[in-house]
């Protein structure tokens, strides 16, 4: 059993681009969800909005990508008003509804045959994110390789990841200055107590939409990253799952801490692939009996997925509060 | 007319794996000489045979490798440049009129092909059901609604009296679907091959374990740590994905038919035409979800249940039992929800997403009703499953799940109490 | 979680906590001699009658009400509250005192009628905009926000802060120097009510009388022209009830107008100016304190009730 390699695998996860697809996603949950209590279960919406943005404005009508990403990051926008005016009065549970209703209406749109023509519909689309690489700074010839070992990139990804993590940390210190501000203290009196908010002259409606917005159009960027490095979207990418893993990040890291969606993204996918590739290897090295190795084999990722069901469970039972949160402050909640 | 005539479609595999005849061996040992091809035959049984249909493939990035029409004998042959996974779109506009893609299948599939390899792609077509009269399909859809309603509702019920008696939303609700299904299925073929009618018993009584074993062993713990709600949600998130990776780990990710019931003969009832296995779903759901109003209504156990749902605190004070009513509630609905999942396995066939994808449509259904209701969680699925299929009438059937979101979205808006809920329990 | 916290504790204690009633004579403290104040003189001239014209009323009600289910909660014909007195809203449970609250102070919709706040029509409620107005309510149950510091609590409520606003929020030299002042007012409105020592702890850790003193703080933290206090002496233990009375008798010579909704008479007729009594939505009598208490009417509506559930 060599370690190095499930180890480099699951470093390479870790701060690959995946990765940084969904720390944007926590981030953006963060400030729905951990800062201002809303708790938004279609975040993959906004991702998918971001990437078909990005996507359909390229290859059906032949804008230039920057453009694309810009019509991504309005869409989401769009999405997040068009989604809270109507909701942002509900309660908790009726909200959650709503927003993964909404999300999954629009894969469904998106995915149909009648929107082939614009969407790409279930064949999904794909365009030529060139203009992106054109501004790669490292050199990427066939056999150029960042890296030791299995953790290792090619150019491109290099480059993918480089803006990825830059933009992660920009929107990070984002939010970081917006929640310290007196803005952020109403956002947090909110997800306290939405009646006291009101009752000292706070227009939460307008505050729940701007977290809303702000949230959104973070988990918008994530769909943008996503459709550049895959030079694409398709629909089967944005199932209900992408939020409960954006969740789970969030979770791991700390709901309403200013490094947790990061660092639990991170760890999410870390995790995941050093399951997964442990497990090949212990199929490989054949050292089980021929019938369990036969069960494990090929299905490494439904695997780790499980995993990820019972990394929540046992989260959410013994450390709610998460890896940076404050167990004081959990303790809060149980009212 | 959802599935045609099962035997014709059986039939036309089996045609099209014969008229591949060089297909297995090719797969096996590739041959740079041979081109690579992607092929097909279009027909209908085995004497018509549809010339002049539009067939496309694309690579996986959508780049387009080549087109064809298919010749006088149905068929088409499309040479692709390498091995891979290609998707082959059927031009529905060029079949014949009358003819028609059939239910439930796509005009766009994903094949994959090896070098050197020929590779059949079916298209199942079938006479267009836009052939029949209007009124005719009409009768058809609202009676496949009801069929799909009736086994929402039957999932639904548990759902919402977990909910009503413990404030509990259940995100797992879809994997005990599935599960009742899977299991149903295994006693169905490799645990004794029993008959499904027994094996759907026998899976009833493990979901009721199931759920019995979840209550006591989880939840009710978990109450008496006095959990957030949104922990709860998020364990129940947790528990949904993985049950539905382990369903898929020990089932497979593949559909899988149960052995009994599968091909029969279509009985006509003036415009309805319908499989004595759809009938006994219809009647046999009814009968259970009669029985089980029937005990909630009437039953001690049901007074309980309603005492519990409208105040659990008064009713533990008041010398009921809380947390044995609870138990008894987990039971019904998972056994109900397993039930549930056995009918919809045997419409659909068996696979890991089977339940996943009713969850929605199970929360449209108990939304619509007002949560917390047994009775709204009937009328309120019964209103989703119908809406979904009379939609077809006029959207394409691929967009039918639209149908009930948007219903539940506009129900949550309008009126978030439900149909039957009382406007003071919804916060 | 510490019972204390919990709302049936609060009750218990708060029957236990209060001093016995010291014989119904009104305890008015006398205005200031300066009279910088507005008087609560004036007020003594009005008859004691439901629905009474006030001299220089900060609230005027007409026809109000809101029903529940075919059950009218509301129902007030015509009700007037002077400017710069301590009211008292009284009247047995389920009068409708805290739902006259919820629909003057835009938290819940009213079916009919219509008021006016400090001279200006309230056309379209809404709980912030009367909140921005001058119109600070604090609730029957508190609301302290509890993953917020005590300081934070009470920063909340400082109106017009710069910092609250999306664009300026990122750039704190746009606001620091007002969060510097309000931080200061803040510090000063906690040791004033004995909280100082808790400034950076989390609310959620306060005892429930604690935080309805924080409640109070953080209510005139938000510059209120009439604070309205829902039973803002349930729960609290003795030695606090008693400074938060003081506290409350301060406000109006600072120049607010105190309406406050409370079920013991000592308090009422410790610390009020005036008493509204409400009985079944409709209110039935007005007056002084020591008027209202001998009342034939509010006797059989409120006190004999009381009584009968003091007796049993």
């Amino acid at each position: 059993m060599d370690f190095s390699i499930i180890f480099g695998n699951a470093a390479r996860a870790a701060f690959g681009p995946e990765a940084v697809i969904l720390a944007l996603a926590a981030i953006g949950l963060n400030v729905h969800f951990g800062y201002t209590g809303l708790l938004n279960i279609g975040q993959v919406g906004f991702l998918l909005l971001g990437a078909y943005g990005t996507s359909v404005s390229v290859a059906t009508f032949g804008w230039s990508l920057w453009a694309g990403v810009v019509v991504g990051l309005l869409l989401s926008v769009a999405f997040a008003v068009a989604l809270g005016i109507p909701t942002l009065r509900l309660n908790t549970v009726m909200f959650a509804m709503v927003t993964i209703a909404a999300a999954e209406i629009i894969r469904i749109l998106i995915g149909s045959t009648d929107a082939i023509g614009l969407t790409g519909g279930p064949l999904s689309v794909s365009f030529d994110a060139g203009a992106f690489y054109d501004l790669n700074p490292y050199p990427d010839g066939p056999h150029d390789r960042y890296g030791i070992g299995t953790f290792e990139f090619t150019g491109q990804q290099l480059w993918v990841i480089t803006v990825g993590w830059l933009l992660v940390a920009l929107v990070t210190a984002g939010v970081v200055m917006l929640v310290r501000s007196p803005w952020g203290r109403v956002l947090k009196s909110i997800r306290e107590d939405q009646d006291a908010a009101r009752s000292l002259g706070k227009n939460v409606f307008s505050y729940k939409m701007q977290a809303l917005v702000i949230g959104g159009a973070i988990g918008g960027m994530g769909g943008v990253i996503d459709a550049i490095k895959t030079s694409g979207a398709d629909p089967n990418g944005f199932r209900p799952q992408v939020t409960f893993f954006a969740y789970t990040a969030l979770l791991l890291g700390g709901s309403a801490t200013y490094l947790g969606p990061v660092l639990g993204a991170v760890l999410f996918w870390f995790l995941r692939e050093w399951i997964e590739s442990f497990l090949r290897q212990i199929v490989e090295e054949a050292w089980l009996p021929d019938v369990v190795a036969e069960f494990f084999d090929g299905a490494e990722g439904v695997i780790s997925v499980a995993m990820v069901g019972v990394a929540l469970i046992l989260l959410m039972l013994l450390r709610p509060q998460g890896i940076v949160g404050n167990r004081t402050e959990m303790q809060l909640d149980a009212r | 007319m959802r599935r045609g005539v099962v035997l014709v479609g059986v039939a036309l595999i089996v045609l099209a794996a014969w008229a591949a005849p060089g297909l297995a061996q090719d797969e096996g040992e590739p041959d740079q000489s041979e081109p690579t091809v992607l092929t097909g035959t279009l027909r209908l049984g085995f004497d018509q045979f549809f010339a002049g249909v539009e067939i496309t493939a694309a690579d996986e990035s959508g780049t387009r490798v080549g087109q064809v029409t298919t010749d006088q004998d149905g068929r088409w042959t499309i040479e692709v440049p390498a091995a891979g996974d290609y998707l082959v779109t059927l031009n529905e506009q060029t079949l014949p009129e009358g003819i028609s893609l059939r239910e439930g299948h796509q005009s766009t599939t994903e094949a994959t092909v090896l070098q050197g390899a020929s590779r059949a792609v079916v298209f199942a077509v079938g006479e267009a059901p836009k052939g029949t009269p209007f009124g005719e399909r009409a009768a058809q859809t609202v009676f496949n609604g009801l069929k799909f309603g009736l086994i929402i509702a039957m999932s639904a019920i548990g759902l919402s009296l977990i909910y009503g008696t413990t404030g509990l939303v259940n995100f797992a609700h879809g994997e005990l679907v599935t599960f009742g299904a899977v299991i149903a299925w295994y006693f169905n073929t490799s645990w004794g091959g029993l008959n499904l009618v027994l094996a759907a018993l026998a899976a009833m009584v493990v979901c009721g374990l199931l759920g019995a074993g979840m209550e006591t062993g989880l939840f009710r713990p978990l109450r008496r740590k006095r959990l957030w709600i949104f922990q709860l949600l998020v364990v129940t998130i947790g528990l949904s994905l993985l049950g539905r990776q382990l369903i898929q780990l020990f089932f497979g990710p593949e559909p899988l038919p149960y052995t009994d019931f599968q091909v029969q003969q279509r009985w006509e009832f003036g415009p309805w035409a319908v499989t004595p296995r759809e009938v006994v779903t219809v009647v046999a759901i009814i009968a259970v979800l009669v029985g089980a109003g029937l005990v909630l209504q009437f039953s001690r156990f049901g007074k309980a249940t309603r005492a519990v749902s409208d105040n659990p605190g008064l009713a533990e004070a008041s010398g009921i039992n809380v947390n044995r009513v609870v138990l008894w509630v987990w039971v019904l609905g998972t056994t109900l929800a397993g039930l549930g999942g056995v009918f919809q396995g045997l419409d659909t066939d068996i696979d890991p997403f089977l339940g996943f994808q009713l969850l929605l449509l199970i929360f449209a259904g108990v939304e619509l009703g007002g949560f917390g209701t047994a009775f709204g969680a009937l009328v309120g699925s019964l209103i989703i499953g119908m809406s979904t299929e009379v939609s077809t009438l006029w959207i394409s059937p691929e967009l039918k799940f639209v149908v009930p979101l948007a219903a539940l979205i506009g129900m949550v808006l309008l009126r978030p109490q439900g149909l039957f809920g009382i406007k003071a329990r919804v916060g | 979680m510490p019972d204390e916290l919990t709302p049936q504790a609060d009750s218990e204690q708060r029957e236990a906590a209060l001093p016995p009633a010291d014989g119904g004579v009104p305890a008015i403290e006398p205005a200031p001699a300066d009279g910088g104040v507005p008087a609560i003189e004036p007020i003594l001239t009005v008859p004691h009658e439901p629905g009474a014209p006030k001299p220089d009323p900060i609230l005027e009600v007409d026809g109000l009400s809101r029903s529940f289910g075919g059950l009218l909660a509301v129902d007030v014909d015509h009700l007037e509250v002077q400017r710069g007195a301590t009211t008292a809203l009284i009247g047995p449970n389920g009068a409708g005192k805290t739902t006259l609250f919820n629909l003057l102070s835009g938290f819940e919709r009213a079916d009919t009628g219509h008021w006016s706040f400090n001279g200006e029509a309230v056309t379209n409620p809404s709980a912030d905009g009367l909140a921005r107005k001058g119109m600070i309510r604090t609730f029957q149950l508190t609301k302290s926000l509890a993953k917020l510091t005590v300081i934070d609590n009470v920063l909340l409520g400082a109106p017009r802060q710069r910092g609250e606003k999306l664009w300026a929020a990122p750039f704190p030299n746009r606001w620091r120097s007002q969060e510097e002042a309000n931080t200061e007012r803040a510090e000063a409105l906690l040791e004033r009510f004995n909280l100082a020592h808790m400034r950076d702890e989390l609310a959620g850790t306060l005892s429930g009388g604690q935080r309805k003193l924080l409640e109070v703080a953080r209510a005139l933290m938000a510059d209120p022209v009439l604070i309205m206090l829902d039973e803002p002496m349930a729960g609290v233990n003795p030695a606090l009830a008693q400074s938060l009375m003081h506290h409350i008798t301060q406000l109006v010579y600072e120049g607010l107008s105190v309406v406050f909704i409370e079920h013991a008479m000592d308090v009422v007729t410790g610390i009020s100016d005036w008493v509204v009594v409400l009985a079944q939505g409709q209110v039935i009598a007005e007056g002084p304190p020591w008027k209202v208490i001998h009342d034939d009417q509010v006797i059989d509506a409120y006190l004999g009730r009381r009584r009968a559930g003091a007796a049993r």
